[in-house]
């Protein structure tokens, strides 16, 4: 009995590790549907891709919270793995709670998938990195089903889809789909919810003085107000007892600064503006909404070497410290223009840069005031966000 | 009360009219209260159709119909005195706080639906302008349909179904809630129990909360912000009294739930407990609570009373507020000489183990409160006119703090407590009849004085 459980135990602690490794193995995983165990397969396939070199967990590293895991501000995928994309690589962790996109009753983008929320489910989503140039670029979804059809675990998904799935190839792509959505859902290891601080609103682990205080200074709708967005308490996404996602699933507009290390902004007319476009298009005549990037969760921030969509900040202490310091000390962020005049949020046409939240806190700043949080409070604030990692053993 | 019904309307003599006096402060008691009173009516009953009988022998003596008259009339006062005793169970004629309605009135009993059934009801209707006229409001406050129903003369149920604020759905503000069901049984004829959904036996207000019972267009803020009236809780709950005018109740219960607690919301600065509260919805229950207090009324016109209530709050949920506990304690007296109508309570509550939690929500604009408390006093006077009709104007000063204290906040990080909130209210409540009172009055709060305010008001209960 015991060195069944103790076999049983190991192998479940392998499967929550969610490793890199490689998708062998015929078996199904425990604690995972068929479905999920394939999906976890094919998610870390690289022969899936133009270039036999690119899975998903090549961007979505499981030891990087399923993000990536250098400091590039866009990955490059293609067959020659040399074509740029346009956005930093978000966390796969948490987006079991993440809607569907809507307006909610006042009028409030909420949700979706993707940073500008364009994509409706999981499965949804999963069609862009299997096709797109930049990244696995298969092209069409047949040369992605010829790929499964010769991978190890075909028979496993002809045993879960059908020993004929493999003639209907819109079917079968979407059933591949399915199954990395049901590994994204099921797999613990992308919502282990074991942070610190998941202990210590549990009861069970006390937080540093310094990280106390940063949580107050996160917390506090005066200093931070970081909860007004990413909200830190539980049950906050309206499920009682939850823990928090540290995300509210809505948008919001920051001026970020053009990251000129992207090699599409070398096109001055290249203007990546979230919500209305040009990756979205269905929002296209919602000027209004233009600059506007999904919140994304705050739940491991401390293992990206990249913040923001346009991965413009290398660090979190520069990233809370453009937070801060936007409005009050702008010729730190934002480039002098040919004229000699600073071009504050100049990754907006110039007639949109009044979308850019400039009412909130802590982004409400005038030049010349103090900024929200002081270098020090800055410093809290960063040791509280370091509470968030996942696998914390007291 | 129903076989008192017509009896009473046929009431002529002055004994008659004090009895029927009787009658009409029932009424206006919460249903719950009707049920348990109806044996008392009966026996009641009988009593007055023994005494009409010895009225008819001194009639016949015919000796002198003065003396006669006069006679009566001190047994009626007996009758009258003996009202806070029968009344001791169920709690109904002194905390209905209306002396009693003026002969003239025609008499009224609940609509009877089955042959032991009735049907109650109550209801109110706001108007509200505060400082900032802008922001003037009308509501429907609360529109309340009750039923309760006897088995046998010794058990019996009561229900009330109650709807806030007129519209209710996902996206309306409204409100649709059982706010009591539950079985009463009578064990001997001092001591009953009851189990189910029931309204905790504490302060003046909870129990008695009908538009009718109270005084001004909104309920006291103690007894909303510090007891989160109306409170009930899914338990048992038994009652005993004797016959010096003893009260004595207790009961287990579900209690509080702290892991709702918002830190970021202005709830739990309105009423630490109303944020925390259950009511009977699919309510955590690892934790019980319990309950007892006391009420004297061995002098006519005058009851005072006493009651704790204590219990765990963390109901079995994982988080840092899992060994929390709730104690609210109260005292509270009420005296009704003659026309007056004078009240006091004071309340007073404390959430213990609270630490780890209040540390989880450093920062946040409102933490939990170690202890809250508040406290009022109430003068009105009745006059009373032709046809049924009461004028009575009132003042009543409360002071209440809903965060009297802190812990656990981390240094630099402590939220204010308070405010020290004092609202004096004047204000006319004019009962057209005892079953319909309109309402005026003005507040003044402070510190917040943009939450001062003039308000009109609609009620009724029957
Ligand atoms: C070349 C790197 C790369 C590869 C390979 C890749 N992704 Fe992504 N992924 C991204 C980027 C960049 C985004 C953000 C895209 C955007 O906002 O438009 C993203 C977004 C997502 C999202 C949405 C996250 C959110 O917050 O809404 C999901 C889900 C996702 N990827 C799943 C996958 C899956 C499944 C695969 C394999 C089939 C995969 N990705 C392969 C780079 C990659
Ligand atoms: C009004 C909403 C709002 C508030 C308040 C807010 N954020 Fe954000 N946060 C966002 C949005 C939207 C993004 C993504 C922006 C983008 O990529 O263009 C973001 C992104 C971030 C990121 C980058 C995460 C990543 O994965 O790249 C960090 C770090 C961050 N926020 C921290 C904070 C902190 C700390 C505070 C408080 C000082 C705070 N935020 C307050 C909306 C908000």
């Amino acid at each position: 009995m015991w060195p069944f459980v103790a076999a049983l135990t190991l192998s479940i602690t392998l499967a929550a590790c969610g490793g890199g490794g490689g998708g062998a193995g015929s078996a199904g995983d425990p604690g995972l549907s068929d479905r999920a165990a394939l999906g976890k397969k094919i998610f870390f396939d690289p022969s899936l891709s133009a270039s036999g070199r690119m899975a998903c967990s090549t961007c979505h590293d499981p030891a990087f919270a399923h993000a990536q895991n250098n400091a590039l501000p866009v990955q490059s995928g293609g067959a020659g793995l040399d074509v740029p994309g346009f956005r930093a690589v978000p966390s796969l962790n948490y987006l079991e709670k993440n809607p569907s996109f809507f307006f909610d009753s006042e009028g409030t983008p909420t949700g979706g998938f993707n940073r500008d929320g364009r994509a409706q489910t999981l499965a949804d989503q999963a069609q862009r990195p299997f096709l797109a140039a930049h990244e696995m670029a298969n092209g069409t979804p047949d040369v992605v089903v010829q790929k499964l059809a010769a991978a190890a675990y075909a028979d496993d998904f002809r045993r879960v889809f059908g020993s004929a799935i493999f003639a209907d190839i819109d079917t079968a792509f979407l059933r591949a789909r399915q199954a990395l959505e049901a590994y994204e859902r099921e797999d613990p290891a992308f919502h282990p919810y074991d942070s610190k601080y998941d202990a210590f609103l549990a009861g069970r682990a006390t937080l540093t003085a310094q990280e106390i205080r940063g949580l107050a200074l996160y917390q506090d709708p005066t200093k931070g107000n970081c909860s007004g967005c990413h909200p830190s308490a539980r049950g906050s996404d309206g499920t009682p007892n939850s823990p928090p996602l540290f995300t509210d699933f809505t948008y919001d507009n920051l001026g970020l600064p053009r990251n000129m290390a992207i090699p599409a902004n070398a096109d001055p007319a290249y203007l990546d503006m979230g919500l209305c476009g040009p990756e979205r298009t269905d929002l296209a005549g919602r000027r209004d909404l233009c600059g506007a990037f999904k919140v994304p969760t705050l739940r491991n921030v401390a293992t990206r070497k990249v913040f923001f969509h346009n991965g413009a900040f290398s660090s979190l202490k520069d990233a809370l410290t453009f937070y801060v310091q936007r409005d009050t000390n702008p010729e730190k962020w934002y480039p002098m223009g040919s004229s000699g005049a600073l071009e504050k949020f100049n990754d907006l046409p110039p007639d949109l840069a009044g979308n850019v939240n400039t009412t909130e806190v802590p982004y409400n700043r005038k030049e010349g005031e103090p900024p929200a949080l002081t270098d020090a409070e800055i410093d809290d604030v960063v040791a509280f966000l370091q509470t968030l990692t996942d696998g914390y053993t007291p | 009360m129903i076989a008192a019904k017509g009896f009473l309307m046929h009431a002529r003599h002055p004994l008659a009219v004090a009895l029927l006096a009787l009658g009409l402060a029932l009424p206006r008691a919460a249903l719950a209260d009707e049920a348990a009173l109806q044996k008392r009516i009966d026996a009641l009953e009988a009593q007055l159709r023994a005494l009409q009988d010895q009225l008819t022998a001194i009639r016949a003596d015919a000796k002198s119909a003065q003396a006669s008259a006069a006679n009566a009339q001190a047994t009626a006062e007996k009758a009258v005195a003996a009202a806070p005793q029968a009344a001791a169970s169920g709690t109904a004629a002194v905390a209905a706080g209306n002396a009693a309605p003026p002969a003239s009135m025609a008499p009224y009993a609940f609509p009877q639906i089955g042959p032991n059934t009735v049907l109650s009801s109550y209801g109110e209707i706001q108007y509200n302008v505060p400082q900032n006229s802008n922001d003037a409001l009308a509501d429907v406050g609360r529109f309340v349909i009750g039923i309760a129903h006897s088995f046998t003369d010794r058990t019996r149920m009561a229900a009330e179904f109650e709807v806030e604020h007129a519209v209710t759905s996902a996206d309306d503000s409204g409100e649709a809630e059982v706010e009591q069901a539950y079985v009463e049984h009578d064990f001997t004829d001092h001591a009953s129990g009851k189990a189910g959904l029931f309204l905790i036996p504490v302060g003046l207000l909870n129990e008695h909360h009908e538009p009718t019972v109270y005084y001004g267009v909104y309920r006291n803020h103690v007894e909303t912000a510090i007891i989160p009236t109306t409170w009930r809780e899914i338990g048992v709950g038994g009652t005993w009294h004797d016959d010096t005018g003893w009260t004595v109740n207790a009961g287990l219960t579900t209690g509080f739930n702290l892991s709702k607690w918002d830190p970021n919301s202005d709830e739990g600065r309105e009423s630490p407990l109303g944020s925390i509260h259950q009511e009977g919805q699919l309510a955590a229950a690892k934790n019980l609570s319990g309950y007892a207090g006391f009420n004297w009324r061995g002098v006519p016109g005058l009851e005072a009373g006493a009651t704790v209530f204590y219990g765990g709050a963390g109901q079995g949920v994982d988080f840092a507020g899992k060994d929390a506990k709730v104690t609210l304690y109260e005292g509270h007296v009420r005296w009704t000489p003659g026309p007056w109508d004078l009240a006091a309570l004071y309340a007073h509550g404390a959430i213990s183990d609270i630490g780890d939690l209040n540390a989880t929500f450093a920062g946040a604009p409102t933490p939990v409160p170690a202890t809250f408390d508040g406290w009022y006093t109430q003068a009105a006077y009745k006059f009373t006119f032709g046809g049924g009709q009461q004028l009575g104007p009132f003042i009543r000063y409360e002071q209440y703090n809903t965060a009297r204290s802190y812990v656990g906040l981390p240094v630099g990080f402590d939220v204010p407590t308070g405010p020290n909130n004092k609202a004096t209210t004047l204000g006319l409540n004019y009962w057209l009849t005892p079953g319909v009172v309109f309402k005026l009055d003005y507040q003044w709060l402070r510190p917040d004085d943009t939450q001062s305010r003039f308000a009109l008001g609609i009620g009724y209960a029957f």
